[in-house]
């Protein structure tokens, strides 16, 4: 068996400068946010949260996807979804402020709410404030376990290429599925649907996780292709990126099929406890924002990703991993604003927070490639995954 | 091998062993510059379009096309028929309710491509069925769908020569070859279209098609239990029915059937009251002026005259009323004239069942600007 | 722990296994005369067969009362049936169609034997929509688009003509997909019979393929379409049927997790029938070395995986009913597990979310006796779980006044037994007549069928 070198890269000082710098000015311009309208500061804090933490346990779940089915090509990008894991410790700092303001957020926290609303009230024994923090410590203890069992587990491979390794993290795999889909519903209810505490709808979770495992493809995407374009990667062929390629096509259309799914089905029963939350995205603006996500998250990425060639197409998919990040910010702006103001907001604060995200991806980022090798060479499969052709 | 057999060759077929094999030989085949060859395995084996320098299909845009044009025609027809063929309010949705075609039209566009697809696969790029191929019942053949790789260089390629190519295969480790000619009795059969037998059995399935749907449609679907739907003992309009004892199917409404959105007037053969309560609920608008000239000159001018002063053309056949512009009638109120129109007075019927009585208000109106006409004011010129 | 040897790609069959050996093996029952065995579980579907078409025919001369329904219950055993089935018929799509699109070539071992029973079951779900409750059945073309003299449309905007057009796709288009799988095998077995009316059969159902490499590049393009279209169309089918609940205003039927849920409870279903019916074939016909116990376990954890999700939109279904703080919401839940149907409820929660957990444990993975249990187990839970969906949620809704309760007849029965009945005596004809492995399809996946890349 051939050996594989380790690919460690060492980040320059430059990248390292604009990550700290990204973060500074971002953590500047959210304190100044939060000191002159904490309102609209929280609510762009918990939209960049969510990106953020989505976007780390997405990439967890695809890791346990890999293990689960015994998939072999992607195993030399694994390590990619195992760095992309490791932001959601920090994307939980990134909640705490808005744990200290949940009553500007969440309608159902406010002081003395459950007196005049009688709804709330029959809600009260999940949305209170006490239950609520437990719930976001427990799900991000649980998720942070399992971010550290399956890489710690992968970084001891690198070094004993023992196989158990694989066997234990695929058991390990087969456990996080089902703990997954729950918390993942668990944290979608609590931080998305409880903004609207009167409207509910059983498929939220899932369409959550449509538009979270789309955005978590499409970073690993990107920072491969980034990565392959800079010859970091230099043994992935063709045949690797038609497989993320037809994965990312697959989840853009079943984001689709889920927001559709939900959108008729409340449009075709027309009971008013419903159709509230779509008739508030229908007016004052909003109406935009909703044709345009249909167009930017589905049509567009639908009919670029369509031909065979497309989906093999390294630049293609760049451009598109980048499109579709964009698009799952303007899908949660489009689940959580609307909770914030009747038209659309869009002003300085929207952007801080983005900038403060940008840079802690890249410190974060940056932390891992210089620690870990790039590919996992421990792993019995990565000749195989290497050798994949379709 | 006599001249007739020589002339009969179709190809010079080679059996190879293992796909690898067959794989060298395909390239090397190509690259010794034959066009008219092919390669004949029993599964597709990988590689082998880049070997022979195929290129890539184009059946996906014929796929494309026909989803498109699926989809297109789904949604055109079920706009046609929901907005503008058979427009039905259905749950209270508006006639586009683009939700709703959705389902159908994805599933159109499906069906569409997956089927026009695979026709146009099967029809125009395999030209099948065709079972008169020469290479059909050879032992190369039955070696292929087993478990053997070949090639075939056809006769009329260009640089074909039969020692030539049999060297060839041979130099490139077949073990088996073989040559393979046309046969004469299958080339009599094209073209299979217009062959007698076939156009005399989709005479007979058209036929047998025909008949079963005449009869079924005609005849089978009147009788029992299918026609037990037809015969309801259920009463429709203008049948007899021997239950009544005039045999008249339909009846007449029972006494003190009332009907609907009727009112009762509350003064009924009460002309004081009439006056005293009655408040007439309409301004003299501009409109109202318009619709109660209209409908005075519709009903009431026949006997009252065109102004009011009764004397209409009726002169002399018919009473004629007096005249509305009296200080007699200026002096009523429009209770009492509403009343009369409602009940009726001496000659003059009730009008209650031609004059709405939001008209009979809107004439009472007008009946006021022909009196005021007649006793004009100074300030009204102005 | 039991060692795998992960550098190594897994085997898809029990040895060496050659192309010839393929074709021995898989011919072999169509060349031979039935034997016993066959003809006795034949006599038995054709039995269970005539029951059902009695009680249809019953039913046809008689009317619909015959059966349970009754108001407010006015779908009971029929869509429950309806929906059991073309359930069944997605695990077919699913290994033929996705594992494809996964190239997972394990699947080709059993992809047209899946396949083949999707399309019964469509056509045993079709039955049921269409002969078993539409009452004047000979008038089943309104359901069609057709012009006529009377100015009538079909009524676009309802799902019951959504499914319409969903079951009858999907029965064309997996039969277009299946019939492109057989062609060329029925080119191999032109060539190998010698009997001259089956040579004139095959011949003209293989089209005269001829294996050609040019006509391969565009079969495999076709195939791998067909494969992309099929994929979303079975999860539309399931959709849709679900949609047939959802777009009701009735409690415990208008959920907007109905789609997913209904689709991951198909392929579930569809898994447990596929491998309970496999295990029963590849002894029958002595296929072990072809169809293996790694496919067996596959499935079960397939169907682990799905029987996971169905258990996840229970769970969240119930805390949505509490968190909406709709009394009636809550009410559909507190009634199924302690109403009148209570019984019904707690098998659908056994099968599907207990005992299905077993499948954890590779000792029952790999064992065949309790795969085939528990697969059975999740056939009947998922029946109920239709039944629990629909009669439940009718029975008892939003005024009290209006409950009622049903109860099944003799002729609910007859018509359950003529779905079990016509989809056996249709498999058995099925593995008579045609070769139930794909033949080319296998070879092509076999250990050195494919040349050695020389990088």
């Amino acid at each position: 068996m051939e050996h594989i070198e380790r690919t460690q890269i060492k980040v320059s000082p430059k990248n390292r400068l604009i990550g700290w710098g990204l973060v500074w000015l971002g953590v500047a311009l959210c304190s100044l946010g939060y000191i002159v309208d904490a309102r609209e500061a929280a609510f762009n804090n918990v939209l960049n949260f969510l990106f953020l933490a989505g976007i780390g346990i997405g990439a967890l779940f695809f890791l346990a996807l890999e293990y689960v089915t015994g998939a072999v090509w992607s195993v030399p990008i694994r390590r990619v979804n195992e760095f992309l894991a490791w932001l959601v410790p920090f994307a939980a700092l990134l909640a705490i402020p808005i744990l200290f303001n949940l009553d500007t957020v969440f309608a159902w926290a406010q002081k003395n709410i459950a007196a005049s609303d009688a709804l709330l009230r029959m809600k009260e024994p999940y949305l209170n404030r006490s239950f609520f923090i437990l719930r976001f410590f427990g799900i991000f203890i649980v998720w942070i376990m399992f971010i550290r069992l399956l890489t710690r587990n992968s970084m001891r491979q690198d070094a004993t290429g023992d196989q158990r390794l694989t066997k234990i993290n695929t058991i390990l795999s087969a456990i996080f599925m089902p703990v997954f889909a729950l918390t993942l519903t668990i944290f979608a209810v609590d931080w998305g649907m409880s903004l609207d505490p009167h409207w509910y709808s059983t498929i939220y979770g899932i369409y959550f996780f449509s538009g979270t495992a789309t955005a978590s493809l499409a970073a690993l995407t990107l920072v491969t292709a980034v990565l392959y374009e800079r010859g970091f990667f230099p043994k992935l062929r063709r045949d690797h990126f038609y497989n993320l390629g037809a994965l990312l096509f697959t989840f853009v259309n079943f984001w689709a099929y889920i927001a559709f799914s939900q959108f008729m089905l409340v449009w075709y029963a027309n009971l008013p406890e419903e159709t509230s939350w779509f008739i508030a995205r229908w007016h004052g603006g909003w109406e935009y924002i909703s044709i345009v996500l249909i167009l930017v998250q589905f049509a567009v990425p639908y009919f670029v990703l369509l031909p065979q060639e497309a989906k093999m197409n390294i630049r293609t998919l760049r451009r598109m991993a980048v499109w579709l990040l964009f698009a799952h910010a303007l899908d949660l702006y489009w689940l959580i604003m609307p909770a914030f103001s009747a038209t659309p907001p869009l002003g300085w604060m929207e952007i801080s927070f983005p900038i403060l995200i940008a840079g802690v991806v890249l410190i974060v980022l940056g932390w891992q490639v210089q620690n870990l090798s790039l590919v996992p060479v421990g792993d019995p499969k990565l000749k195989r995954g290497l050798e994949f052709r379709l | 091998m006599n001249m007739a057999q020589k002339e009969n060759l179709y190809a010079i077929t080679g059996l190879f062993d293992s796909p690898d094999a067959v794989l060298h030989a395909a390239e090397e085949t190509e690259k010794a510059g034959y066009t008219k060859f092919d390669v004949h395995t029993p599964y597709p084996v990988h590689g082998m379009d880049r070997a022979m320098k195929l290129k890539t299909s184009k059946i996906g845009l014929f796929a494309f096309a026909f989803g498109l044009l699926g989809a297109v025609c789904a949604v055109l027809f079920i706009s046609w028929v929901t907005i503008k063929d058979y427009p039905l309010v259905i749950g209270g949705k508006p006639f586009w309710s683009w939700p709703a075609f959705v389902p159908v039209s994805f599933e159109v566009t499906v069906l569409a491509t997956s089927v026009l697809s695979t026709l146009a696969m099967i029809v125009l790029y395999f030209k099948f069925p065709n079972n008169a191929h020469p290479l059909h019942d050879t032992p190369y053949m039955k070696s292929i769908s087993s478990n053997r790789f070949g090639i075939a260089v056809q006769a009329d390629d260009p640089k074909f020569d039969e020692k030539e190519v049999t060297g060839f295969f041979k130099s490139l480790g077949s073990k088996e070859i073989a040559p393979v000619y046309f046969v004469p009795a299958d080339q009599d059969m094209r073209p299979a279209l217009f062959d007698p037998k076939f156009l005399g059995l989709l005479l007979v399935i058209g036929l047998t098609a025909s008949a079963a749907t005449y009869f079924t449609l005609n005849k089978i679907l009147y009788l029992p239990p299918f026609d037990w739907m037809m015969v309801q003992p259920k009463l429709k309009a203008q049948q007899p029915s021997s239950f009544f004892h005039d045999g008249i199917g339909m009846r007449p409404p029972v006494e003190g059937t009332v009907a609907r959105g009727y009112m009762p007037y509350p003064y009924k053969g009460k002309p004081e009251e009439a006056g005293k309560y009655l408040i007439n609920p309409l301004f003299p608008t501009k409109e109202v002026l318009d619709r109660g000239q209209q409908k005075f000159l519709t009903y009431c001018s026949p006997c009252h005259g065109n102004f009011g002063r009764g004397d209409s053309r009726l002169q002399g056949q018919f009473p004629n009323p007096p005249t509305l512009l009296s200080d007699k009638v200026r002096s009523w109120p429009d209770g009492s004239i509403y009343h009369v129109i409602t009940e009726g007075q001496n000659a003059m019927p009730s009008y209650a069942s031609q004059v709405s009585r939001e008209d009979r208000w809107a004439i009472i109106q007008y009946i006021r600007a022909l009196q005021r006409a007649q006793h004009a004011h100074e300030s009204d010129f102005k | 722990m039991t060692t795998i040897d992960y550098t190594q790609e897994p085997a898809i069959t029990i040895g060496v296994v050659t192309s010839a050996e393929i074709d021995a093996a898989i011919s072999a029952p169509l060349d031979r005369f039935p034997s016993r065995r066959w003809w006795i579980a034949f006599g038995i579907a054709l039995m269970i067969l005539s029951m059902g078409l009695a009680s249809v025919t019953a039913i046809l001369f008689k009317g619909l009362g015959l059966m349970g329904f009754n108001q407010p219950v006015a779908w009971a055993f029929d869509i429950t049936n309806f929906v059991f089935w073309v359930g069944i018929g997605h695990a077919g799509t699913l290994i033929s169609a996705i594992l494809f699109l996964m190239r997972q070539r394990w699947r080709n071992a059993i992809a047209r034997f899946a396949e083949a029973m999707t399309i019964f079951a469509v056509i045993c779900a079709g039955m049921f929509v269409s002969v078993a409750h539409l009452g004047r059945v000979w008038l089943a073309g309104y359901l069609l688009p057709y012009p006529n003299q009377h100015g009538l449309w079909i009524n676009f905007i309802s799902p019951l003509v959504w499914d319409v057009f969903a079951v009858s796709t999907y029965f064309t288009v997996s039969l277009v997909f299946w019939y492109l799988g057989l062609v060329p095998d029925f080119a191999t077995l032109r060539d190998r019979t010698r009997n001259k009316h089956k040579k004139l059969a095959y011949s003209i159902l293989s089209l005269g393929w001829r294996f050609s490499n040019r006509h391969w590049s565009h079969y495999e393009r076709m195939y791998l379409i067909l494969a992309g279209f099929a994929t979303p169309l079975v999860l539309s089918v399931h959709t849709i049927v679900s949609f047939d609940f959802a777009v009701s205003v009735l409690p415990g039927w208008h959920s907007t997790i109905f789609p997913p849920y209904f689709v991951a409870g198909a392929v579930f279903s569809g898994f447990a029938m596929v491998q309970n019916v496999l295990i029963g074939m590849r002894k029958f016909f002595k296929l072990e070395k072809i169809i293996t116990l790694k496919h067996l376990e596959n499935m079960n954890k397939v169907m682990l995986a799905t029987g996971m999700m169905v258990g996840y939109a229970y769970a969240v279904e119930f805390f949505m009913a509490w968190y909406s703080g709709s009394q009636f919401e809550r009410f559909v839940f507190l009634n199924r597990a302690l109403g009148p149907y209570a019984w019904a409820y707690w098998i659908m929660v056994s099968c599907n979310v207990l005992f299905v957990q077993l499948f954890w444990f590779k000792k029952i993975r790999t064992s065949i006796p309790a795969m085939f249990a528990i697969g059975v187990l999740v056939n009947v839970g998922m029946w109920f779980e239709r039944y629990v969906i629909i009669v439940t949620s009718l029975s008892r809704d939003f005024l009290p006044s209006s409950w009622g309760h049903f109860s099944p007849t003799i002729f609910d029965f007859g018509v359950l037994a003529l779905g079990f009945g016509l989809f056996f005596t249709l498999v058995l004809l099925f593995v008579r007549f045609l070769p139930s492995v794909a033949i080319a399809e296998l070879k092509g996946v076999m250990e050195n069928a494919q040349p050695h890349y020389h990088e």
